[in-house]
């Protein structure tokens, strides 16, 4: 830097590396203006590779607040303002702006020329994935097994669910997974989840016509069997994925086991799809449908039912974590709504999967709920702050 | 939309860029106010070998140090395509014309927190700092430019 003739001591550079009893004339940029197109951002060391190899996008709607999403981490982004005056010094080579400067002020010593002055700065803090869309906006479209008459409307792949959802790419895929949605001819879809209760009793109907194991499926067979029934192959294999999980890998297909929590579960929400039911009929109904392999138990329903207390008779009603938005204030304003005070083993299956950066379950619980134990040795109960 | 984050200097070669931080706000002469162009703010000085630093503006002195940001900054610049791209590009409707590109990283600013000292003689100013009490923004500068 220092044997460089004055003509390229300029910019940053030379204020940056100034040396000890040297001084550098600051002045005004031939392009000194307002340049609202620059923008400061501040962020954490360690996203700044990310950024500087092309690792983020900003993600948004017009009409939403934009956030920035790493390939894992969501971020919301926030403009600071300072009353002090930022003067923004860019390198020498800057927007070619050449050797015009310097005519006013033919000194002895190099200038560095300010371009704007910053009116302040972004700031990254990290922000749970805004998932809530993803689901209405695939719910208001479901796949049905009368699809060729039905689909009408917005369908989307991949690259429009990251254009409309606020979400880094892996927990968009995360939020897919949970929503159990599918990609079929290269859209993502919700199936119908009376689509679906048609598939998995189709299933476990041909599961003991042809004496298959729920806990060793051959891939194959099952899939050319429920083919033949009629159901297209990508169905039979989503069937396959929600309601179990490969064991084993081979070189022509796989072995499922059938999770025996996902069926039963399925199985109680389709009892409860019309309405509470009082428990005995309930439990009546539910095990007579439950395949014989399988070992029920009413703890499986955790995060699916809730059971109350009328009188005698105690009754079951469904409420699925699942249904539920994922930011914290609607989460407890809607099951507030549903149950003025809740008890801590009845609570928790429906908070658990909420995600906040930064704040942990107890604080969470400090935010949005009222403590309250009646007596010293009894069971604490929330309810609404 | 999705708006792609680029640094089309490449991670490696993104330059450094500075930041001179002073209270308050520098108020330029009338007569210089249309033709800031090359104008000369100050001298900014490096009296000894310490991470010290005078900043002269006008009769005024301002005394500071470089010290590093805490977390580092990115300059980032909006760029909006031609009209002939977003034509080509119509299928895909207008989600896609614009990109943000980093055009530097900033480490580093000079941070002058005092108010300034007069200083008895000096050159004859083209510009003067004029800092008022609470150091906040005089709101006629940013009109002015």
């Amino acid at each position: 830097m220092m044997e460089q003739p004055h003509s390229y001591c300029k910019g940053a550079e030379v204020l940056l590396s100034l040396q000890p009893t040297s001084s550098v004339s600051i002045q005004y940029h031939p392009f000194f203006g307002p340049h609202d197109d620059l923008v400061l951002l501040e962020l954490d060391e360690k996203l700044l590779s990310d950024v500087l190899y092309q690792r983020v996008t900003l993600r948004g709607q017009p009409d939403e607040d934009a956030v920035l999403c790493t390939k894992s981490k969501t971020y919301s982004v926030k403009f600071v303002g300072t009353s002090n005056s930022v003067f923004l010094i860019p390198p020498a080579d800057y927007s070619a702006s050449r050797e015009s400067g310097g005519e006013n002020y033919k000194q002895q010593v190099p200038t560095a020329s300010v371009i704007k002055v910053a009116p302040g700065n972004m700031e990254l803090v990290e922000v749970a994935p805004r998932l809530d869309k993803l689901k209405s906006i695939l719910s208001e479209n479901l796949y049905s097994s009368d699809e060729a008459s039905t689909a009408t409307g917005d369908l989307y792949k991949w690259d429009d669910l990251i254009n409309k959802v606020q979400a880094s790419d892996d927990e968009l895929k995360a939020g897919l997974q949970a929503l159990s949605a599918v990609e079929i001819d290269g859209f993502w879809r919700i199936v119908d989840e009376k689509y679906m209760d048609v598939i998995l009793r189709m299933f476990l109907h041909n599961s003991v016509l042809n004496d298959w194991s729920l806990d060793s499926l051959v891939e194959d067979k099952v899939v050319s069997v429920l083919e033949s029934d009629g159901f297209p192959r990508k169905l039979v294999y989503h069937c396959l994925n929600v309601y179990g999980s490969r064991v084993e890998e081979a070189m022509d297909g796989g072995v499922w086991r059938l999770d025996a929590r996902r069926v039963c579960v399925h199985f109680a929400r389709g009892i409860l799809r019309e309405g509470k039911r009082k428990m005995e009929s309930f439990m009546e109904e539910w095990l007579r449908m439950i395949p014989e392999e399988m070992q029920p138990s009413f703890d499986m329903l955790e995060g699916e039912v809730l059971t109350e207390k009328l009188g005698v008779e105690t009754w079951v009603r469904a409420l699925s974590v699942s249904s539920l938005p994922t930011t914290p204030a609607e989460r407890f304003s809607i099951l507030f709504k549903e149950r003025a005070k809740w008890e801590w083993k009845d609570l928790e299956p429906y908070i658990r999967d909420l995600n906040v950066p930064g704040l942990s379950s107890e604080a969470l619980l400090l935010k949005y709920t009222r403590r309250s134990q009646p007596s010293i040795d009894a069971e604490p109960v929330f309810s609404a702050r | 939309m999705q708006i792609q984050v680029k640094c089309s200097c490449g991670a490696e070669k993104c330059p450094e860029w500075a930041i001179i931080e002073l209270q308050g706000v520098v108020e330029v002469q009338p007569s210089f106010q249309h033709s800031l162009q090359n104008l000369q703010i100050g001298l900014l000085c490096r009296p000894s070998s310490q991470e010290n630093y005078t900043f002269t503006v006008g009769y005024h002195e301002l005394t500071g140090s470089k010290v590093a940001l805490k977390k580092p900054m990115v300059v980032l610049k909006k760029i909006k395509y031609m009209d002939v791209e977003q034509q080509i590009d119509e299928a895909t409707s207008s989600s896609s014309c614009v990109e943000l590109d980093v055009v530097g990283v900033i480490r580093h600013k000079i941070l002058f927190k005092t108010r300034p000292t007069a200083l008895i003689s000096g050159p004859q100013p083209t510009v003067k700092e004029k800092i008022n009490a609470a150091g906040y923004l005089n709101p006629t500068m940013s009109s002015q430019l």
